[in-house]
């Protein structure tokens, strides 16, 4: 075992330049190439970072978006659903105020077309009476309804002769008010009564075809009446009273 | 048999002979760095590293973690030196498996230049990082009675690194070489694959001594340091 100093001195110069060596082209370029790349991955790191931020950010934003839109969709919905309740409230008053002006039309139409039904029924009742009566009178004494009603008259005329005369005042001008035009005979009878009851009165005669079969005496402020009026509102009450008695027991 | 490779010479250049272990270092240095060139040559920091450039920084990255793990200062300084260190004797070591090959690191020569190269380098970083005041007040601690100790202390410290080398790498080359003459197929291989795990051990041990040294003498005392930090 020797040692050669001269080789001792030639490895420590081999060694120095192996050293300056491989710093030259080993440690140098990886440790270099390792900076460069853990730089890189800094920097891409740190862009990375940037990016979820950026992404965070955006995320946050569209999370507040969604949630204003989440809002304004629940402002319109409410908004519909009142202006649906006050299109429904509004929609319901027409169709009741329709409905009310409807019925309202109706009754009245209905108590329009009961009046006429009592007018003719008042009509047909009066013409069937009237009818009824002269038939009767024909059959059984061979007399007509105008001479039974003016005998009639005629008849009471004296009795109530004062009651007329303080009632006419001044008045002279008797008006007689037929339906029909009476007869030549029944218009001298007339006259002759009234100018025994109530002397100097002049007697005219007027036709009134709305005015029931009879007679009616109008002087001055008086009026006398001999008509089938009477009795046919009497034959109104009973029929309505005979309908108002049927509505009751169909109603039970 | 030639215990040393001092004794072959080669040949001679203006009078100075150029042994086996010169020349062998010189193959040593010449594959290290041709494989560096090699490797590192297109190294750019946008191209992704191949198999070897990442062979490569996987041991420059190994050594930097040991020597992180020992010295309380790193510095890249340490790495070259130790770095080196390490790859110039695993280097010489495994290429003992060639048939022919001398491993430097079998010279005495050699193992002594790199302690040599140790021990200059001790009191290089130690002066370099503490001053030269505190490195040289570092012999006479903890007092002036153990200036001697301490002398005595570093230059032992080189001299067993260059012997424990030696010894190890020269006798496993003797070795192998006694047992190919007595058992030519199955032992020799054996003793180099041993070879093999020694030579890389022992150089893994004189780089990491190397470090321990170094990063020793380059160590702030704890009453340093906490007057520092005071």
């Amino acid at each position: 075992m020797s040692i050669d100093w001269i080789t001792v001195a030639a490895q420590l110069v081999n060694f120095l330049v192996l050293v300056w060596l491989l710093k030259r082209f080993l440690y140098r370029p990886i440790l270099d190439g390792i900076d460069a790349r853990e730089a890189r991955i800094s920097e891409r790191m740190a862009q990375a970072e940037q990016v979820r931020k950026t992404a965070e950010a955006a995320g946050a934003e569209c999370r507040a978006e969604t949630e204003r839109l989440k809002a304004a969709r629940d402002e319109a919905l409410q908004q519909a659903r009142a202006e649906a309740a006050a299109e429904r409230d509004a929609l319901l008053m027409e169709t009741r105020e329709r409905l009310r002006h409807e019925r309202e039309a109706s009754e009245v139409e209905r108590a329009e077309e009961a009046r006429r039904y009592t007018d003719r029924l008042h009509r047909h009742g009066a013409a069937a009476l009237v009818s009824l009566t002269r038939k009767a009178l024909d059959d059984l004494s061979g007399e007509t309804l105008e001479e039974r009603i003016v005998a009639r008259a005629l008849s009471r005329l004296p009795g109530m002769a004062g009651d007329l005369k303080a009632a006419a005042g001044d008045s002279r001008d008797a008006v007689v008010t037929t339906r029909e035009p009476l007869p030549d005979e029944l218009c001298a009878q007339i006259d002759r009564a009234i100018d025994g009851a109530l002397p100097g009165t002049k007697v005219r005669y007027v036709i009134d075809e709305t005015q029931s079969p009879g007679l009616s005496l109008r002087l001055g402020g008086a009026q006398l009446g001999w008509t089938v009026e009477g009795y046919v509102d009497g034959l109104q009450a009973i029929l309505d009273d005979a309908a108002g008695q049927r509505r009751q027991t169909d109603a039970r | 048999m030639e215990l040393t490779p001092d004794d072959t010479v080669f040949f001679t250049v203006f009078g100075f002979a150029i042994n086996a272990t010169i020349l062998f270092t010189w193959i040593v240095m010449a594959i290290l760095t041709g494989a560096s060139i090699l490797i590192t040559r297109n190294l750019r920091p946008d191209v992704p590293p191949n198999r070897w450039r990442t062979v490569l920084e996987t041991i420059v990255l190994t050594i930097q973690g040991q020597i992180d793990e020992i010295s309380a200062r790193p510095d890249r300084r340490l790495l070259y030196f130790a770095g080196t260190l390490f790859l110039f004797i695993v280097t010489s070591n495994l290429l003992m498996i060639v048939p022919g090959w001398r491993s430097p690191t079998g010279s005495l020569s050699t193992t002594a230049a790199l302690a040599l190269a140790v021990l200059v380098a001790v009191p290089l970083f130690g002066v370099g990082s503490r001053g030269i005041g505190a490195y040289l007040h570092s012999y006479i601690e903890p007092n002036v009675i153990m200036l001697p100790f301490n002398i005595i202390g570093e230059f032992s410290r080189g001299l067993s690194l260059a012997i424990r080398l030696y010894g190890n790498v020269m006798s496993g080359a003797v070795i192998a070489a006694i047992l190919l003459g007595v058992a030519p197929f199955f032992f020799p291989v054996v003793m180099d694959m041993l070879g093999l795990l020694t030579g890389v051990i022992q150089a893994y041990i004189f780089a990491i001594l190397a470090t321990v040294y170094i990063s020793s003498a380059t160590a702030v005392p704890d009453s340093v340091s906490a007057k520092e930090l005071t």
